[in-house]
């Protein structure tokens, strides 16, 4: 079995949970625009961005030999929880013998998720995979943690400085084996970090962005045209709504994600019922971001993505409502990233020019 | 009880469960305001209200909310469609439905009526499914129920109608409930056959009679504006109109069992049965999925459709509409489909 998993976020940490156990893994590439050209080659049209990529992604891995593929998968109402039945169909009408294992929530099939579970367990003793998941939430904890510090530090540094320990952390975190190599790692690189953090201003001068979206897009540079550095590049810091992390947290972990469940409450005074994907999280992220003093939030989502297309509606009454200005940027293939820039910067002056008169 | 209006919008179910609405509120005696009929200034007025990336149908929807608000309704009625089916809903821009509404045009003169219809399966008629209905109304609980029992009954011999191949077509354009029960009764007891299993149909030209599955959602299917009256041109040219509401229920389960993971939306998933049980049926020459710009559950099922048609080796057509759909696309493509079938059946 040579296996492989769809590029979004901190790879490393699915490649660390597969490598773990023992699999023969497949590091997937990083989306670019022949992934992407490719993903959409074979595509539906009107299928979201993120699916393209995908596509995109498993072609890709076809050259390399992959012959297993594993994905999350869901009960919807979002489109991304069938992604993988269709995937099925479009690699078999392409000729590819693979298979695609779809990870679903065992209150959805529960056999079919206890034989997954247990071929993805392999050899290893029930005790090793609780193990191993301790291991992998750990560092992804710890990736989250220090990823957070650079997503505040770029904003006052040259981000070629910050980047460029960023990039070394993840490199380093991809050779951990145990805990004590994670906290070793996570304490090296933020101690690093602490050193630049001397040029952030008193707390009344920070400018602070969220960046809230549908899951894909936002956790995933490599095809939001790293809105992030952008952001950060015009001296605003920035904090997602959605971290790996708290996904983890939310999915798989009972009892530990009572903060996450109070923000999604704060999102029922737009949203009254959960709609799919994180729609109704974001609007009460939205909010969250504004009552932690967030000076503008930016919300992304795929083009004609379904659940963020209703959040987009209603974004309007909520930036009225709660006076906090939001731009809404829908991406896809045909996004350009002059666009982008153009955009989020004209955002930010009007941002900063805001706060300027209010000082006056 | 208070003398209201009440104004139903002629958008999205609205075609599936006209009659269940129009029986229940003349049992309740209420007024009810039905939007006029798609047209291109009624449109037009909802896509500036809209997202621009929005799918067709929900721009209809804005379009047809804002013309009732011009016509002075006192309440809108805007359920939340959640649930059809046990573990099964709607597509997330129902359920987000009023919510957008509601914050996307805060002008609204009338008050939205938007009750949560959570059901076990299409009989959507249970009290809880209407408590703000019968709140908003002032109407006793007991005569909310009996009123809800008779619509439900009145709808059942509708869908009955259905199921026996009568398309929805042969209802629309009836407003008026006593007028509906006529036709209701006259169709039940008649000995003439619906145009869907008539084996004698005449052409212009003389030329063979061709059987066409239309598969799509009622919204599209029926919204003669937006299809460019997709219906009638077929049976002009000589097709039988077969769509999914004719498939029984039972034979719709039997396909979808066989799937290790139906969809998540109940009209896709019956929109999906009923299109395998098309391709296995050697009576059906040709599949079209008609759906419209931006629909999300369409981009996924339309996929699955175009690779599935080849494993049954049947003739499929996937026809785009939008609020630009010009008629002459639409004529040019289903004439050149209809030919490629006549063909084909020829040479056979």
């Amino acid at each position: 079995m040579r296996l492989s998993f769809p590029y979004m976020g901190p790879t490393i940490v699915y490649a660390k949970l597969l490598e773990l156990l023992g699999h023969d893994v497949v590091m997937p590439p990083r989306p670019n625009k022949e992934i992407i050209d490719l993903g959409v080659k074979y595509s539906p049209e009107f299928a979201c961005f993120p699916f393209k990529v995908i596509t995109g992604t498993y072609l890709k891995l076809m050259e390399q030999g992959v012959d297993t593929l594993v994905t999350s998968g869901g009960h919807g109402p979002c489109r991304a929880g069938y992604y993988g039945e269709v995937h099925k169909k479009i690699l078999h009408e392409l000729g590819y013998d693979v298979e695609i294992i779809v990870i679903d929530s065992v209150r959805d099939d529960y056999k079919y998720f206890y034989q997954i579970a247990k071929r993805l367990k392999g050899n290893n003793s029930w005790l090793k995979v609780v193990q191993v998941l301790k291991i992998v939430y750990e560092l992804t904890k710890a990736l989250d943690e220090v990823e957070k510090k650079v997503e505040i530090l770029r904003a006052y540094y040259d981000n070629t400085v910050i980047n460029k320990i960023w990039l070394q952390a993840q490199e380093d975190f991809y050779t951990v084996k145990d805990n004590s190599d994670i906290k070793k790692y996570k304490q090296r690189y933020l101690k690093k970090l602490a050193a630049y953090s001397d040029q952030i201003p008193a707390a009344e001068d920070r400018l602070k962005i969220g960046i809230i979206g549908e899951i894909f897009v936002v956790l995933e540079q490599s095809i939001n045209n790293q809105i992030e550095e952008k952001v950060n590049r015009f001296g605003f810091e920035v904090e997602r709504s959605q971290y790996l992390s708290d996904w983890i947290r939310e999915n798989i972990l009972p009892f530990t994600a009572n903060d996450l469940k109070e923000i999604e409450h704060k999102g029922e005074e737009f949203i009254e019922i959960n709609i799919g994907g994180h729609a109704k999280e974001n609007i009460g992220h939205a909010i969250d971001f504004k009552e932690r003093g967030f000076d503008g939030i930016i919300h992304l989502k795929p083009f004609a993505c379904l659940p963020e297309l209703i959040s987009q509606s209603v974004m309007d009454d909520l930036s009225n409502k709660y006076d906090i200005p939001v731009l809404t940027i829908s991406i896809d293939e045909q996004t350009a990233d002059a666009n982008v820039l153009t955009r989020v910067e004209a955002f930010l002056d009007m941002i900063k020019e805001k706060n300027y008169r209010e000082v006056m | 009880m208070v003398k209201k209006k009440i104004g139903i919008p002629r958008a999205l179910l609205y075609y599936y469960y006209f009659p269940f609405w129009l029986k229940l509120f003349a049992e309740l005696g209420v007024e009810v305001i039905i939007s006029d009929n798609t047209a291109r200034d009624l449109l037009d007025k909802g896509v500036k209200k809209s997202l621009s990336e929005i799918c067709v149908p929900m721009k209809i929807l804005v379009a047809h909310v804002l013309n009732l608000d011009e016509k002075n309704c006192d309440y809108i009625f805007l359920p939340r469609f959640k649930s059809i089916r046990k573990g099964v809903v709607l597509c997330p821009k129902f359920l987000g439905l009023p919510d957008m509404i509601s914050h996307s045009l805060p002008d609204l003169k009338a008050e939205l009526i938007a009750d949560q219809i959570e059901s076990k399966n299409d009989d959507i008629s249970a009290y809880v499914n209407h408590k703000k209905l019968a709140k908003k109304l002032k109407i006793k609980k007991s005569e909310m129920k009996a009123a809800l029992r008779k619509a439900a009954k009145f709808w059942w011999r509708y869908r009955q109608l259905l199921f026996a191949g009568y398309s929805i077509d042969d209802f629309l354009g009836v407003e008026k409930i006593e007028v509906l029960e006529k036709l209701i009764t006259k169709f039940e007891n008649s000995k003439q056959l619906p145009q869907s299993k008539r084996s004698e149909l005449k052409t212009a030209g003389n030329e063979e009679v061709v059987d066409i599955a239309l598969i799509g959602y009622v919204y599209n299917v029926y919204d003669k504006y937006i299809n460019m009256d997709i219906i009638n041109k077929l049976k002009e040219m000589g097709v039988r109109v077969h769509t999914f509401e004719m498939v029984a229920q039972e034979i719709i389960e039997q396909e979808l069992a066989r799937l290790r993971k139906p969809m998540f939306w109940e009209f896709t998933n019956k929109l999906y049965g009923a299109a395998r049980h098309y391709f296995a049926s050697k009576n059906i020459d040709g599949v079209i999925h008609l759906t419209a710009f931006g629909c999300g559950p369409d981009s996924i099922l339309g996929q699955i459709l175009e690779i599935e048609s080849k494993d049954y080796e049947k003739a499929f057509m996937t026809l785009r509409i939008d609020e630009q759909t010009g008629e002459s696309h639409i004529i040019t493509r289903i004439e050149a489909f209809i030919d490629l079938l006549r063909l084909k059946k020829e040479r056979n």
